[in-house]
């Protein structure tokens, strides 16, 4: 027969957060933003096929820190629930904010009953229209869901990167002006980043059903300079 | 709905239809009949892509509707063109639309234009070999990675067959094919295949009750697209309009027939 130790519910939150925490740590940081006329999802990624951002839907983006693994796999059920929910009932049925909560009853289930809490933490972004406003839903590993404003930073650095960030973003910039406000924010004042280690996708309207797209590394460049 | 996760060994990847499938989400055949349907959809292949043209007619046992769209972009450098029963046909395009945008978000690269066809066989397969309601597609793109364009037919079992001049289906097949067959040169330039898929089309609606020809009387015309390097593009109905104008003005002055030429 086996001994069990009592260990009580808050040491036991205590030590799966942690567990969680050190594993994004280890990840670089994600900065997305509203800018004038869309929104901008800016990852440190040296990897140009293993993304962090990706188009989910017509009008929603998805970004994910951490195990790539596990947040890919979210990435991809989340495009099944999108286009799963667009061919049953209509394209504009589909709305960021029920994702997001999936993602947060999830995230939060995985937390308090799974083998080990997911160490992740993911954005959905939404492109507004008449029907529903531009919003950031940041999912955390816990699942706590939260809905920001103007801005979202995600990753180990989170607080840091934050701080720089929010200094420049006071108001709504152009495009150009938020990439290169986040690729800043990203890096800190000791080093830069070249647009190939830059992930940049943007949620805009060009005329188009689909609204995502994934920036080259020459759009970048020249974004950047 | 709730978040479709699988473990790795139940996953059923970047295919939509697959998914739709283990879910219950595609309907099961059922024993209707007299839904609307006969067609003439024509495809050529000309030197730089692929030119498409469609009657605009659903037809049960009376006109059911005058201004149908049976050619669709299935993507930007795809076009699907359905025949048969509507609803299917309509669903056909549906899952075909949405299973190629899901593989390219799901693995950030797109189909290519074999693995379009290929897709859509199983899919006519199970439909047609479980339901009287018969479905045939018609599926012609630019293949970015070969740098040409390309048309595939299939049967009703599902077969799929690159044709290399041109393809027709429908009800009004025979009088197009006839007209395709007598016209048809390799290397056709973009006004040549369009002036041929044009007087084919014009054929079809002459001679087959169930396909809609020009309808000067309501200003509906046939759809005429073209599938180049440029991805999927349609004619404005005006300068379509005009084209079938000037044919059926010379089928008047020689009386009803083409008057000794392909014309």
């Amino acid at each position: 027969m086996s001994n069990y130790f009592y260990v009580s519910p808050e040491q036991l939150i205590k030590d799966r957060a942690e567990f969680a925490q050190k594993g994004i740590a280890r990840g670089r940081s994600i900065v997305a933003a509203i800018y004038d006329k869309g929104v901008v999802l800016v990852a440190e990624n040296p990897s140009a096929s293993l993304n962090k951002v990706s188009e989910i839907y017509d009008r929603i983006a998805f970004a994910g820190v951490g195990k790539y693994n596990e947040f890919d796999r979210l990435r991809e059920a989340g495009i099944r629930w999108a286009d799963t929910t667009g061919f049953t009932y209509s394209r504009e049925d589909v709305d960021a904010r029920a994702l997001a909560n999936y993602y947060a009853q999830h995230l939060g289930d995985m937390f308090t009953e799974g083998q080990k809490p997911l160490e992740v933490e993911i954005l959905v972004a939404q492109l507004g229209n008449a029907l529903r406003p531009t919003k950031l839903y940041r999912v955390a590993y816990e699942g706590t869901i939260s809905d920001e404003p103007h801005f979202a930073v995600l990753g180990g650095d989170a607080e840091t990167i934050r701080d720089r960030f929010a200094l420049t973003e006071e108001t709504v910039h152009s495009l150009e002006t938020t990439l290169q406000n986040a690729s800043r924010a990203l890096t800190g004042p000791e080093r830069t980043l070249s647009a190939s280690e830059l992930e940049v996708g943007i949620l805009e309207d060009r005329g188009n059903r689909r609204t995502f797209v994934r920036l080259s590394d020459e759009q970048i460049s020249e974004l950047l300079s | 709905m709730g978040l479709p996760l699988f473990s790795a060994h139940s996953d059923p990847g970047p295919s939509f239809w697959h998914f739709a499938e283990s879910q219950g989400l595609t309907p099961t055949a059922s024993a209707l009949d007299d839904a609307p349907h006969a067609t003439t959809v024509i495809a050529v292949r000309y030197s730089e892509g692929v030119v498409m043209v469609g009657d605009r007619q659903a037809t049960g046992n009376y006109i059911a509707s005058r201004d149908v769209r049976k050619i669709e972009p299935a993507d930007r450098y795809t076009a699907l063109a359905i025949s048969g029963s509507a609803a299917r046909g309509i669903e056909l395009l549906k899952i075909a639309q949405l299973s190629f945008e899901h593989y390219e978000k799901m693995t950030d690269s797109a189909l290519s234009l074999e693995g379009k066809a290929n897709y859509l066989s199983p899919i006519v397969q199970r439909n047609n070999l479980s339901s009287p309601l018969m479905v045939l597609p018609l599926l012609a793109g630019w293949d970015a990675s070969h740098r040409v364009g390309r048309i595939f037919e299939y049967d009703g079992a599902g077969g799929c067959y690159e044709r290399f001049d041109f393809s027709t289906i429908g009800s009004g097949s025979p009088f197009a094919d006839g007209a395709l067959r007598l016209g048809f040169r390799s290397n056709l330039d973009l006004e040549a295949a369009l002036e041929l898929g044009a007087l084919a089309l014009y054929e079809a609606g002459d001679n087959d009750p169930s396909t809609g020809g020009p309808d000067f009387v309501r200003n509906i015309f046939p759809m005429m697209i073209t599938l180049n390097e440029a991805g999927f593009q349609e004619l404005p109905a005006s300068e379509v309009g005009e084209r079938f104008r000037v044919i059926n003005e010379r089928r008047t002055q020689s009386g009803g027939v083409a008057g000794g030429a392909l014309r």
